[in-house]
Order: structure tokens, then C-alpha cells, then sequence
């Protein structure tokens, strides 16, 4: 059950969520990803490698680069968690639903 | 602060029986637990400042447990919003942390709510329910941040 902890902790950080969203549009070295920040590379190292150690990024390796991609698997299972949330809320809506229809029936 | 959930709906009713929703026990009772859930208990003290207590009880085949929540309003206009905090509570009312009643210590605790009325002519009602958290503290919440990349990510892998 750590694994939301940990997870949700390394997306709460706003410069993680950036390169997070960054590397949804596409694989890239951690260079290419420094690029995109002001702050120093050896920050954006450690964000990259605290996204990784919680499995959000996969590393590949290619020829002598390292690219970073998401790992939509890990993101799927943040999101269904919260998906719960919303779901017991659409239920509620229905039943809402059902007490005004029966109340103006009568 | 940022929005965890948000629903919309839109009732065939006038803002004022929709607004009863959230007003009178007898509807809390109806809608606040879940599908197969029951709503045993709904003490509302609704006005600014009061705090209403609700219960529901799972179905027997998921244990049959008892989940008390403490609503605490903090803004109400009438036939307009609604704004409250949600917390996890004992039977009496007290407010408890997640770990102490066995939920997982990443349960969402402080939650805000916001409930809005809009009415759309005539017996028509649009009810919007928003649940916010902030990042950080409830770092469980941080993922609506990761909406967009979800978004984006769906796009380009299949899942």
C-alpha cells in the first residue's frame, strides 16, 4: 500500500509534475529535459531520479543515451485510485436524482 | 488548494427542492451512502459554524462497517452554496485520523467542499459538487496536478 504514498509525494512536487508532463509527449535524455528548467541539472537529476525510484519513469537505453518515458502502468494505477473518489460521487448524483423524481411524484 | 473531484448535475426540480438535498436528514439519508451502502444516521445542524454528523454502513457482505464523517460548514448562502469540511469522526462526532479507524494513513483528511445551486429556468437545477485539497499536506490529492499529463500520456501510450 506504500506505493501511493510514495507516489503521490514524488507527483506533489510542481517541477516533477512539469517533467512529468514534459515526458508524456515523448522519451526523453535527461539533458533534453534540463533544458526546459532554469534550475541547475544536478536538481533536475534528482527529481528525474526521485520519478523514477517510485516506477513513474522507465528508463531506455539507446546507443550511449539514456531516455526517460513514463510508465503508463504506475500512472493508471494513481489515477484509478482517485477515480474512486469521483465515482461514489456520480453515485450519489444518481441517487439525488432518483429522490427528487420519486418526491415530486407524489 | 486544488480540486480533487468535481461533479455536475442537472435536476428537473427548483433550486429549492434540490437545496433539501443537503438540508433535511430524511434526503441526506437517501443519497450519502454509496451504492449498497445505507445511511442509518444524518445529524444535520445546518447553518454556519454547526457540524452535521452522517453514517453509512456497508452491506453486510463488505462487513457491515459503520463510516462516520463530520461535516463542518463554514460558508452557507442560501439556495446558492454550500462550503464545508469533511473529516473522518467517530460515532459520537469526534473527529479521528484515518490511521486511528483503520483507513489507510493516505486517506483524504480537512477535505473542503464546495456545493453549488444554479438554477436554470424553471424547475431546473444544475448542482455542482467540487472536493479540494492542497498539494503538499495531502500530497494523496496531488495527482489532479498530473491530470494534464494523463491526458497527454493516454494520447501517446494506450492505456
Amino acid at each position: 500500500m506504500n506505493f501511493r504514498r510514495d507516489v503521490f509525494q514524488a507527483i506533489s512536487d510542481p517541477t516533477r509534475r512539469a517533467i512529468l508532463s514534459l515526458i508524456a509527449v515523448g522519451s526523453l535524455t535527461p539533458n533534453a529535459i534540463a533544458e526546459h528548467f532554469d534550475s541547475s541539472r544536478q536538481t533536475i537529476s534528482k527529481h528525474i531520479q526521485i520519478l523514477t525510484e517510485c516506477q513513474l519513469l522507465k528508463q531506455e537505453q539507446s546507443g550511449r543515451e539514456i531516455y526517460y518515458q513514463l510508465n503508463p502502468q504506475k500512472i493508471k494505477e494513481v489515477s484509478d485510485w482517485a477515480e474512486q473518489f469521483r465515482e461514489m460521487w456520480e453515485g450519489r448524483l444518481r441517487h439525488m436524482d432518483k429522490i427528487l423524481k420519486s418526491t415530486k411524484k407524489n | 488548494m486544488a480540486e480533487f473531484v468535481k461533479v455536475s448535475k442537472l435536476f428537473d426540480a427548483a433550486v429549492e427542492e434540490v437545496w433539501k438535498l443537503w438540508t433535511e436528514p430524511e434526503y441526506v439519508m437517501q443519497w450519502w451512502g454509496p451504492d449498497k451502502f445505507t445511511c442509518p444516521l444524518a445529524n444535520i445542524h445546518f447553518k454556519e459554524g454547526g457540524t452535521s454528523l452522517v453514517c453509512m454502513k456497508a452491506p453486510d457482505d463488505f462487513g457491515g462497517a459503520s463510516h462516520y464523517n463530520i461535516w463542518k460548514y463554514t460558508k452557507i448562502v442560501p439556495y446558492e452554496s454550500i462550503e464545508f469540511i469533511m473529516n473522518l469522526a467517530d460515532e459520537k462526532g469526534n473527529r479521528k485520523k484515518p490511521t486511528e479507524l483503520g483507513m489507510p494513513a493516505d486517506f483524504p483528511e480537512d477535505v473542503r467542499t464546495l456545493v453549488t445551486f444554479k438554477s436554470i429556468g424553471k424547475d431546473r437545477t444544475e448542482m455542482t459538487v467540487t472536493e479540494f485539497a492542497d498539494f503538499g499536506q495531502m500530497s494523496h490529492f496531488a495527482q489532479l496536478g498530473l491530470e494534464q499529463s494523463i491526458g497527454k500520456a493516454a494520447a501517446v501510450f494506450e492505456f
